[in-house]
């Protein structure tokens, strides 16, 4: 899962301090007597919820296992599941997508030295547990005799495994977290190698069923992912042995929020750039704004032009404002705006030549990524393809909740700034719209944005339906994002800001350099627990009939008549994918807590 | 100087965009007025109160509300209990009540509850359908593919006098409780406040189930009401109204002012204490000036149903003459034409609104049981320690000291997730409850109208959430002063 949100704010650590707690263990008789059979009453409610557990786990795997059941309706349309109608020719660009995250994610776990070290007995106590639930299941589902047999064997063989190690090794063995999951990938992918799962496809309006593993452009990718996966986490630890850890966090981090922008305008969509036209108008444009607005922005930022620099961010500013009286291109509108708030916010950065330079040089950066981004997207695509967004599934439920997020970060803290402001009006207009959006469901501003954010519009402009729910999506989470920031902003303390007054600082400086720094660390948790809200929400696109996830789980897809009330497969396969992510999401958010929480002196 | 630019830029931005969609309303000739709520709308609705024919579209989103806060109001209930006993249950000392708790806990929460709602919806189209043969169910309850039903418990003509015995055995039990505890304090000897609040209750609850006819006193009482109701002019209802907004908004202003003056002298008071008095005293303003002159219709309508109520009240309570005040009855199957589907007697909750219902249930409680676990924990272990060295029970630690504590703590987030619930019924419009949403869908879809019903929409959840706030908010004040 891409969770960016825990990877660019994990603290240094040495590898032993998270190790948890011995707790000592009992015999498991004594085990049993105090947990389990402590009182009669104890006695009796233990009986009733292993009766119970059997009785739901029997009803589940009877379902599960049931020969009615059409499990290959969803082994059969699983890239539908996970790419929508993503043309099948161009999927290399699914598993370049998938492999830039698994990079980044490699790279920043090797970067921040995460992942800990636990007691083995712990593990081994797991490996009894999942060994004794596979024999169960065996025991309890409606399988044949071999099939049985196999369970059984699998489960014996676990728990077997489990006592010869426990047996071989001491008490005080740690094994590090991250080779236990590599392990636990590497069987679950070795597996698609080894156990005939089937293949299963459906080409040309038949089902195609061959017997075997899976198929080689599903089982040769995620192999490949695995290794990258290991080779850019061992690269990440080279890297910060050798150098500073400071610049390859910042360059990570920085790649963590580019990286949806990357991966969807660049990677997936693939825009067909029009070459000509970027010579003769885009460059231009770079060139005019990097240059001429790197100039001002170099003066501006100089600390001794005091009030005249105020006046002349005012009028670049109105200039601005004044764009959009006459017709002329919308980006030089987008970059003038930018401009003035760039230079409006010069003082702030203000400092020797270095710092100015340093100032300059992120504004042509902005105004390279907006020109590329503007460009990418009004671009035509190469890749074709038949429904109104190129991808569906997972992917473009995770494309949409990641924009979400980002976009509606900025929006939630200037909300927040201006709810905490001590000038009422910004925290009337922030209250009300943050109380407004608060207190209404989503799926309404979700049908207004599907439904009526055209009509909004300026008359020659236009917008697909993703991006004008993206907007609403964005403009709903940062009400709540808001609240979050808030609860960070108030637990700062008062003599902080007072410090930065001593400082000289002026209000902007003390809220961008002090202020903010620490109460963003202080909501990281509320935020993470957002970010899986967020990922939740994006179910919601399916009953405005956009296709993610859900949706493709639970229609019908043309042509496949013989599929039909396989619905509950789906769904449930569905539940397990978001079950997957948000659970991981909500351990890292756990985690993190606890890290954050140990620096919390 | 800031502040006027931002103001101005805002309203600048949100000019602009009015400004376009009016444009573009008018060039796609989209009508945006309001008078569908005066005229039939065409539609039939699921279920609710009316289904079918009805003289306003008005008329067709009230039943849709009713369908959200019936929702919402039963599933605030069954989520609470739900969620109180799993976040219990997650600090059971017994290892698989614990365990079983957390799986369901992490389960849930972790899965979007609209996945969970479709899902339990597309359970119920796979289930079988009602049998072909009608008459009563032997059994207490019956799935099938048109819902779920169960027996259902009903008052019959002597309900009202009964509950009205109750409701004086309820002023009596709480005499009772009272009196116990003084007795329990002054003296120090063990008092049963419980029992005997609970004794008194269940004698007039006996009583009253064969005496209820004694009552009957009390409807030509309610007939008398509603008479002067009938003759109280309307004119001096709308005055009543508009002076009595006006009264309340300058009493809580007085009252709050005294609340924010302490013994020394009044406080500083802050933009936002201005703006709240402010507000308090426009609204009500706004409030008679509606009364008195925009909806002058208002006032009747109140008058016509304070006394069509009275009236109600007086016909129940005229027309028991004994018997039992309540009775039960088993589900049944009718078949009206060619279609069985379960008849009136039972209690049957259709598959949308048993989809719904469920799914917001178990997800909030899911929730709910995590806020209760934290609230617990939340309360400082030196608590439970000294409660057990008094002598207290674990049972009793529980009760009088723990619960009371971590209720306070649980309070705010509670309401939150009560917000939650209410909004997320919403979501019924995926599996075709009719609910607010799904009717006013209906509504736009047969007449175009998509902006004015997504304001009452917005409109209808906004109060909604004021109203639990407000609620909520209340409790939380009077805890709080309970505090030290």
């Amino acid at each position: 899962m891409t969770d960016q949100q825990t990877t660019d704010v994990a603290e240094p650590e040495e590898e032993t301090s998270n190790l948890p707690p011995k707790v000592p263990r009992l015999p498991p008789g004594e085990w049993m007597k105090k947990n389990l059979f402590s009182s009669v009453g104890n006695s009796i409610l233990t009986v009733v919820f292993v009766l119970v557990i059997l009785a739901i786990t029997r009803g589940l795997l009877g379902f599960a296992f049931s020969p009615e059941r059409r499990w290959d309706a969803t082994a059969t349309n699983m890239r539908l599941l996970f790419a929508g109608a993503y043309p099948q020719n161009q999927f290399v660009r699914m598993w370049v997508s998938l492999g830039i995250v698994v990079a980044l994610g490699g790279l920043s776990t090797g970067v921040w030295r995460a992942g800990g070290r636990m007691y083995l007995t712990s593990l081994l106590l797991k490996g009894y547990g999942v060994g004794g639930a596979v024999v169960l299941v065996g025991i309890l589902a409606p399988f044949s005799g071999s099939a049985r047999l196999s369970y059984f064997l699998v489960g014996g063989l676990l728990i077997a495994a489990s006592f010869a190690v426990q047996s071989a090794t001491d008490e005080d063995t740690t094994v590090g977290t991250l080779a236990v999951g590599l392990v636990g990938v590497s069987i679950a992918v070795g597996s698609f190698w080894v156990i005939p799962y089937g293949h299963h496809a459906f080409i040309d309006g038949a089902q195609v069923v061959s017997d075997g593993t899976v198929a080689a452009t599903t089982k040769g990718p995620l192999t490949v992912m695995v290794i990258l996966a290991v080779l850019t986490y061992f690269l990440g630890r080279e890297i910060a042995d050798r150098v500073d850890a400071g610049w390859p966090r910042k360059v990570l981090s920085l790649s963590w929020l580019a990286s949806p922008v990357v991966i969807v305008f660049f990677v997936l969509r693939d825009p067909d750039f029009d070459y000509g036209h970027i010579a003769t108008t885009e460059v231009p444009i770079f060139l005019a704004y990097a240059v001429g607005g790197g100039l001002l922005l170099f003066a501006l930022a100089s600390p001794r032009i005091g009030e005249v620099g105020r006046i002349i961010a005012a009028v670049t500013l109105i200039a601005a404002a004044a764009t959009f009286l006459t017709p002329m291109l919308q980006v030089i509108r987008i970059l003038a705006l930018m401009l003035a708030v760039f230079a409006l916010a010069a003082p702030t950065f203000s400092g020797n030549r270095a710092a100015r330079l340093r100032y300059v040089t992120v504004w042509a950066g902005v105004v390279l990524g907006l020109l590329w981004l503007i460009t990418a997207i009004n671009s035509p695509a190469t890749v074709e393809s038949n429904s109104s967004f190129f991808t569906g599934g997972l992917a473009l439920t995770l494309i949409v909740a990641s924009f979400t997020m980002i976009l509606s970060f900025p929006l939630g803290v200037i909300l927040a700034l201006a709810r905490t402001s001590n000038m009422p009006l910004f925290r009337v207009m922030s209250t009300t719209y943050i109380e407004f959006v608060r207190g209404v469901p989503f799926i309404t501003i979700l049908i207004f944005f599907s439904v009526l954010f055209p009509l909004f519009l300026p008359e020659n402009m236009e917008v697909t339906e993703i991006a004008a729910v993206t907007i609403g999506f964005t403009l709903f989470s940062a009400a709540y994002m808001a609240e979050n920031v808030r609860g960070g902003l108030q637990s700062i303390r008062r003599g902080q800001y007072e410090a930065a007054e001593a400082l000289g600082m002026t209000t902007a400086q003390k809220t961008v350099f002090i202020i903010l720094p620490q109460a963003l660390r202080v909501s990281i948790p509320p935020l993470v627990g957002q970010t899986i809200g967020t990922y939740k929400e994006t179910s919601l696109l399916a009953i405005i009939g956009l296709f993610d996830l859900l949706f493709v789980a639970r229609s019908l897809i043309p042509n496949q008549t013989s599929f039909i009330g396989s619905v509950r497969e789906q769904l449930l396969f569905a539940s397990v994918i978001y079950w997957m992510g948000a659970y991981a999401m909500s351990r890292a958010s756990q985690n993190l807590e606890r890290k954050l929480g140990v620096g919390e002196r | 100087m800031a502040q006027v630019g931002a103001l101005i830029l805002v309203l600048g931005a949100l000019g602009f965009l009015v400004s376009q969609a009016g444009d573009n309303l008018r060039a796609r000739s989209i009508p945006t007025g309001f008078d569908f709520i005066e005229q039939p709308p065409g539609i039939q609705v699921g279920e609710g109160i009316q289904t079918r024919d009805f003289e306003t579209g008005g008329r067709a989103l009230w039943v849709g509300m009713v369908n959200t806060l019936r929702i919402a109001s039963a599933g605030i209930v069954a989520a609470t209990v739900l969620g109180v006993i799993v976040g219990l249950a997650r600090l059971s000392h017994n290892w698989i009540v614990q365990k079983v708790s957390s799986v369901f806990v992490e389960t849930l929460r972790n899965i979007p509850l609209l996945v969970q709602i479709i899902f339990i919806f597309t359970v119920f189209t796979t289930l079988g359908n009602v049998s072909l043969d009608s008459g009563p169910i032997h059994g207490w309850l019956h799935i099938s593919n048109k819902g779920l039903s169960v027996p259902r418990v009903f008052g019959l003509n002597g309900s009202f006098q009964w509950l009205a015995f109750m409701a004086i055995g309820a002023l009596v039990a709480r005499w009772a409780h009272h009196h116990q505890v003084r007795k329990q304090e002054e003296t120090g000897q063990l008092g049963y406040p419980i029992v005997a609040a609970g004794g008194v209750l269940s004698v007039f609850g006996i009583v009253g189930w064969f005496a209820h006819p004694v009552m009957g006193f009390l409807g030509p009482v309610f007939g008398l009401i509603a008479d002067a109701l009938d003759g109280l002019p309307e004119e001096t209802l709308q005055l009543i109204l508009a002076v009595l907004s006006i009264v309340v908004a300058i009493l809580w202003i007085r009252r709050f002012l005294k609340s924010m003056s302490s013994g020394g002298g009044r406080a500083k008071l802050t933009d936002d204490d201005w703006f709240r008095m402010i507000f308090a005293f426009a609204g009500s303003v706004l409030v008679a000036f509606a009364v008195l002159v925009v909806w002058p219709g208002l006032s009747s309508w109140l008058l016509n149903s304070g006394r069509d109520f009275f009236q109600l009240l007086d016909d129940r309570f005229g027309s028991g003459n004994g018997g039992r005040p309540f009775d039960g009855k088993r589900p049944d199957i009718v078949k009206p034409g060619n279609f069985a589907n379960y008849g009136p007697a039972g209690l049957t909750l259709t598959p949308f609104f048993a989809a719904v219902f469920f799914g917001v249930v178990l997800y909030t409680a899911a929730f709910i049981g995590e806020i209760v676990r934290g609230g617990i924990l939340a309360v400082p272990k030196g608590q439970t320690e000294a409660a057990s060295a008094i002598g207290l029970k674990r049972s009793q630690a529980l009760r009088h000291i723990i619960l009371p504590q971590a209720f306070r703590i649980v309070l705010p987030p509670l309401g939150n997730q009560y917000l939650n619930l209410t909004k997320n019924t919403s979501l019924a419009i995926a599996v075709g409850y009719a609910d607010v949403v799904q009717v006013g869908q209906t509504i736009y879809n047969q007449t175009g109208r998509t902006l004015p019903v997504m304001a009452i929409w917005m409109l209808f959840y906004l109060a909604c959430s004021l109203t639990i706030s407000v609620v909520v908010n209340f409790f939380n004040v009077r805890l709080k002063l309970v505090e030290r």
